[in-house]
């Protein structure tokens, strides 16, 4: 269907459309000197990159000697913010007990939201002498 | 969650293993470290989805592979326990700054120009303005702010350090196509940054309100949301390229927007039509708290856009397909924008003589289903910790049968109404667009 057709069937007249007011819909009444045009060859241009910033490095935490005996923390973050989203932390569970049952494994959820940090949780962990977090799961 | 990591780490002594989705891991292990956290975490890596899987299929992704290092899941997770650190994980202070960039590229050809622009992931792949010196220092003219001014720092994702000039935001302004009047407004659009990301397709939609719409003769009126204005066109172009170079979004580097939005291409950008509004009607940014005569502009975030299709019938009042449609929203936010024939008719008709009159009516009246809105993950995930821990009403919510019928705009002051348009049609678009900031433009002058 055409434009005119379109229209007479909305009940329009494309008259009607073109004489309809608006403000401001102009063009350019000039090229705007920002936009000048080029000369021929060589140009110069202005680098657009922005220099970020690196990060001041922080070391990791010594690691374990073993796993053996050890507390493991799984800390849930509540990705999908139902309380719902521990299947993966709960199957990590299930293998620590089967295959390394001396290793002992506890879940937490996190408060607040995936974006939210949850300090206190991380005071009681450390306070309960965990030896390690597994944080997850989030994508 | 490399930062909870790191504070796990640093704070407490506790060796930490992060599991996550490829976009999470590929974000935390490269630019997040390098630019943010400066803590080489140690992740494994998911299968993608998690969320919705059964138990059996969670089962075999512990069973299964870790996608980083590609060991046996549960060993990789054993190793970043017992693993030895590496000199680069016992790394600490400031690492040596690279150099800086230099302010002019080597001279060269403008077709090569424009292939190094797309190469570098400076453009939104349309061709750009080559910015020359000529060209910034027109577009340099459009403001009082010196070109070395410091516009803002923490302007990267998660607040990542990437200082940026005036005179940069010029370069990019210039790129867009932007007409030295124009610059005002680009530089206050610029000091919002780091925009919203998300691995959802989150997009922006900027409003510009008060005396510079006509100064620079912006499009609220016929066609104002399409392709039909230089300024609205070249303004929103400019925060895309604002988003990438300046704020450095890089898909698969920085951000992760599995569709991501075709809105991005312009930001849904727009000036209201003060002009057409009811008497009682306030514009945006006087409902704001600014004098009409200031010039603000206004930066939404949002995800849907869902428009009226037809024109209002004589048989069902605009208000109700405008509930009918927003069931379908998330309810943490909303925003129509509405021609003023339809502005018009609510309030001259439909007695709606104010915009919150009309957004306390929606919020009454816009219902759905309590499995439905938590059926949202930026619902659930925002505001089920809430509920969680007690705070009303949604964990009232959380607790209904999911057949529920429930108010998700709870909240009035969520929704949002901007008249825009040429009045050929009572047509309008609800969106679920919340506004994050609103800066002066003057101060930009």
């Amino acid at each position: 269907m055409d434009r005119r057709n379109m229209l007479a069937l909305l009940g329009l007249g494309p008259a009607l459309v073109a004489d309809t007011p608006s403000f401001a819909r102009t063009a350019p009444k000039t090229t705007p000197e920002s936009a000048a045009p080029l000369t021929s060859g060589l140009v110069t241009s202005l680098n657009p990159a922005v220099t970020p910033k690196l990060a001041t490095r922080i070391p990791l935490a010594p690691r374990l000697d073993t796993l053996d005996g050890k507390t493991i923390y799984l800390v849930d973050t509540d990705w999908g913010g139902m309380g719902q989203n521990d299947g993966i932390l709960q199957e990590m569970q299930a293998w620590f007990a089967e295959h390394a049952p001396r290793v002992k494994t506890v879940i937490k959820v996190k408060k607040g939201n995936f974006v939210t940090d949850d300090p206190a949780l991380w005071k009681e962990i450390a306070d309960a002498k965990g030896d390690g977090v597994v944080l997850g799961v989030a994508g | 969650m490399s930062r909870e990591a790191g504070e796990i780490e640093q704070k407490y002594g506790i060796p930490t293993v992060a599991a996550a989705g490829s976009n999470v891991v590929s974000f935390g292990i490269g630019a997040n470290f390098i630019y943010n956290t400066g803590m080489p975490i140690r992740y494994v890596g998911v299968p993608f989805p998690f969320s919705g899987q059964p138990r059996s299929v969670l089962k075999t992704y512990i069973e299964g592979k870790d996608t980083v290092s590609g060991k046996p899941m549960m060993q990789a997770v054993l190793d970043g326990f017992t693993r030895p650190l590496t000199d680069a994980e016992k790394m600490s202070g400031s690492p040596p700054e690279s150099a800086p960039e230099p302010r002019l590229l080597p001279a060269d050809t403008e077709d090569n120009l424009q292939r190094l622009f797309k190469d570098k992931c400076w453009t939104d792949y349309n061709p750009v303005i080559i910015p020359t010196e000529e060209r910034v220092a027109a577009m340099l003219r459009g403001t009082s702010h010196k070109p070395d001014e410091i516009v803002k720092s923490a302007a990267g994702t998660f607040g990542t350090r990437r200082p940026f000039t005036v005179e940069k935001v010029a370069v990019l302004a210039v790129m867009a196509g932007a007409k030295p009047e124009y610059f005002p407004v680009i530089l206050a659009l610029a000091s919002m940054v780091p925009y919203q990301d998300s691995t959802t397709s989150i997009a922006q939609m900027i409003v510009v309100n008060g005396p510079i719409r006509k100064e620079i003769d912006m499009n609220a009126g016929l066609g104002a949301l399409g392709p039909n204005n230089d300024a609205n066109s070249v303004i929103g172009r400019s925060v895309t390229l604002i988003h990438k170079v300046i704020q450095g979004y890089d898909e698969g580097v920085t951000g992760f927007a599995s569709l991501s939005n075709p809105l991005r291409y312009d930001n849904l950008c727009i000036a209201e039509n003060e002009e057409a509004l009811p008497e009682r009607w306030q514009p945006l940014h006087v409902q704001m708290g600014h004098k009409p005569t200031d010039s603000m502009v206004t930066m939404f975030t949002g995800w849907n856009f869902i428009n009226s299709t037809g024109w209002v019938e004589q048989h069902y009042a605009p208000q109700l397909l405008m509930r009918d449609y927003m069931s379908s929203l998330s309810g943490m936010s909303a925003t129509l924008l509405m021609d003023p024939s339809v502005a018009e008719l609510l309030s001259n008709v439909q007695g709606f003589t104010t915009k919150p009159l009309l957004a306390e009516w929606l919020s009454q009246n816009v219902e759905k289903t309590a499995a439905s809105y938590w059926g949202n993950a930026i619902v659930s995930s925002m505001l089920g910790p809430l509920g969680a821990q007690g705070l009303e009403p949604y964990a009232s919510w959380k607790k209904l049968p999911g057949d529920t019928r429930i108010k998700p705009f709870n909240n009035p002051k969520s929704i949002h109404v901007v008249v825009v348009g040429g009045k050929t049609a009572s047509v309008w678009f609800a969106t679920d667009f919340m506004p994050e900031k609103s800066v002066s433009i003057d101060a930009w002058r």
